[in-house]
């Protein structure tokens, strides 16, 4: 890659978040080994930020720091990378993670720098980038046509960087201003559907839209008694329609499960659903099209109408085959 | 309060689509059925509650696409949105959510929108884009993943809850004018009434030549189409569907998470 290569670390609680040792690994995958980090925050939080990158990655570090960056919005960071990257070398690659709050601001920071903007990035080709499309059926190369290129690259595409460095990078801090901001935040509020059955479960037998109705959720219920510490989970789409309620949603805006094994029914295989459950033990998968992304992660297949092969496999099971 | 919707049409399975592999590209069958993109129907719907609660709002929905696209800017109108306007390109012209953006602001401009609803992303490409992209090219302010919102009385401000991961909501106040990309679950979108489904028939869709409008030069060009990723070369399980459940019950039972 020519140019600038820059990476915008997220941080939550006062911590780095872990997606942004990934994209270090992605910045080594484009051939870069020296990227600069950068980090968003206020005065107060800056440094300790900036040392854990330093230290972590031994890649020099750009701290922007500001009050209006005490707390995370959209507006408060474009304003502060828009004036910072218009300054800096026109070639450039700007990566962030492909989080909520990486798909927030990035789109928004290539319009102000005269950008492409690529989103979900999950590998690289001969200086053009790889992202999945149609449902993850393909995949899309990409070539960029302007100098300065910003990126959100899936963080689990790749492995969190571990290389032990000899010394910290260089940290710098720049002021960034202070800016009033039009957007003003008012804290979070924690998930409201925790499920704890769903964590402690080895089994969890889990439903997509491919159950076709609400009443076929009995199915999946029935196939999950079979087991005996087991629960239900499900599909953002599932619980969308309130086949089930939200404490069962699985993915990364519901619970992340790791269980012994993962029964998942009339589900696509979406990243935002894989990104909840991709560590279990044994992935079976079961679907009519065979092309579904879930065979791309399931350990065992089966390409079968649920409707009628759960009340086989049940069946079956009961009878002592 | 004047609101837009922004609405793409999608496939409505990717099973029915052809890729030609030699060639890099994907193109439709013949059994290919499209409808709206789920999360502009969250969005649409958001729009009509905003109208219930402000008697005096008006809701247009607009999508750039292709002469079929009209089928789904006639659903809106069907669902009760008060006009559509159709962005028109000539046949399946694809194009990046840069284009299109500039596209939907360059029809928007100069209509004095308070409000831009957009889905969280599209179904088929999940770019997540297009709204956000929208905003900077207007000078609006945006929240993306919109999992609530509330304007204040005087319609001048908007509360709302970002969806992020693990289920926590940002909760933030924007000013109006802005663009919120709507997530999933944020209501339950209705069906047509009989009475909105009659008045959609005889109405005109506003039609305007993509051509015909300015845009700059597209930022990216997509080199081809490639088939997925090897993924974990699982087991396929193999045979008539009975042999298919006695080799699960038989593989649970090696691995003892099926009881005996
Ligand atoms: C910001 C954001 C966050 C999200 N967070 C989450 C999340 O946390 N969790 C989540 O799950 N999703 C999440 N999503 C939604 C996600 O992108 C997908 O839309 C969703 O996971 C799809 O659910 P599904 O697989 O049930 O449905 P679909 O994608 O519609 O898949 C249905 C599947 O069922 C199969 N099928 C149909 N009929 C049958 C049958 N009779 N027998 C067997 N198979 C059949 C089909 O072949 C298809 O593969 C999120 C999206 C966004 C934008
Ligand atoms: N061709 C289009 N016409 C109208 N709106 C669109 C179009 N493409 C995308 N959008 C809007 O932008 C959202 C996000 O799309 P994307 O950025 O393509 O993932 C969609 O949910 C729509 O609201």
């Amino acid at each position: 890659m020519n140019g600038r290569f820059f990476i915008i670390a997220l941080h939550e609680g006062g911590r780095v978040r872990e997606e942004t040792w990934r994209l270090v690994s992605f910045a080594r995958r484009c051939g870069v080994a020296d990227p600069v980090m950068m980090v968003l925050s206020d005065e107060g939080a800056i440094e300790q930020l900036a040392d854990e990158l330093a230290h972590r990655t031994g890649l020099d570090v750009a701290g922007l720091a500001g009050s209006h960056l005490r707390e995370y919005s959209a507006e408060a960071y474009i304003r502060t990378l828009v004036p910072f990257f218009r300054d800096a070398p026109e070639e450039a690659h700007i990566v962030t993670a492909h989080t909520s709050r990486g798909i927030d601001f990035a789109p928004q920071l290539s319009a102000g720098i005269d950008a492409c903007c690529i989103t979900a990035v999950e590998d690289v080709g001969q200086g053009t980038f790889i992202r999945s499309v149609h449902h993850g059926r393909f995949r899309a190369e990409v070539r960029a046509d302007r100098p300065r290129v910003v990126l959100t690259v899936l963080p689990e595409a790749f492995a969190p960087d571990d290389v032990a460095p000899g010394n910290p990078g260089k940290v710098r801090i720049v002021p960034a201003g202070d800016i009033s901001l039009s957007t003003c935040s008012r804290g979070a509020r924690a998930p409201v559907h925790a499920n704890m059955g769903l964590t402690r479960a080895e089994v969890i037998v889990s439903a997509g839209r491919g159950l076709g109705s609400g009443e076929n959720i009995r199915l999946v219920t029935m196939l999950s008694s079979l087991f005996p510490k087991s629960a239900l989970g499900a599909t953002r789409a599932v619980c969308d329609q309130g086949w089930l309620d939200y404490s069962h949603q699985i993915g990364s805006t519901g619970n992340t499960v790791s269980p012994r094994l993962y029964l998942a029914c009339g589900i696509s295989g979406a990243i935002q659903h894989l990104a909840g459950m991709r560590d279990s033990g044994m992935i079976v998968a079961v679907n009519t099209d065979p092309c579904a992304a879930i065979f791309r992660v399931a350990h065992y297949g089966i390409v079968e109408d649920l409707t009628t092969f759960i009340p086989l496999l049940v069946d079956r099971y009961l009878r002592g085959e | 309060m004047k609101i837009l919707v922004c609405i793409k049409e999608v496939y409505d399975s990717p099973e029915t689509l052809v890729f030609d592999e030699s060639a890099g590209r994907v193109t439709f069958g013949p059994h290919t059925v499209f409808r709206m993109n789920r999360y502009d129907e969250y969005a649409l719907e958001e729009a009509l509650r905003i109208r219930e609660r402000l008697s005096s709002a008006v809701v247009d929905a607009i999508s750039v696409g292709s002469p079929r696209v009209s089928r789904i800017i006639r659903r809106a109108l069907e669902m009760g949105a008060n006009h559509g306007i159709h962005v028109q390109t000539p046949g399946e012209t694809c194009l990046s959510a840069f284009e299109r953006a500039h596209l939907i602001a360059s029809a928007a401009r100069g209509r004095g929108y308070d409000l831009v609803l957009a889905g969280v992303m599209a179904e088929d490409d999940m770019e997540s884009q297009v709204g956000p992209l929208l905003a900077a090219v207007l000078e609006y302010g945006c929240a993306t993943g919109v999992i609530f919102e509330e304007i204040s009385a005087d319609g001048g401000r908007v509360a709302v809850e970002r969806e992020v991961e693990g289920g926590s909501r940002e909760c933030l106040t924007l000013a109006l004018p802005c663009v919120l990309t709507i997530q999933s679950g944020i209501n339950t979108p209705r069906y047509p009434a009989l009475s909105h489904v009659l008045r959609a028939r005889s109405s005109e869709l506003e039609c305007i030549e993509a051509s015909g409008l300015a845009a700059p030069p597209p930022t990216q060009g997509l080199v081809r189409i490639l088939p997925p990723a090897q993924g974990r070369q699982g087991e396929v399980i193999e045979g008539a569907a009975v042999e298919k459940a006695d080799k699960l019950i038989r593989i649970l039972r090696e691995h003892s998470l099926l009881p005996r």
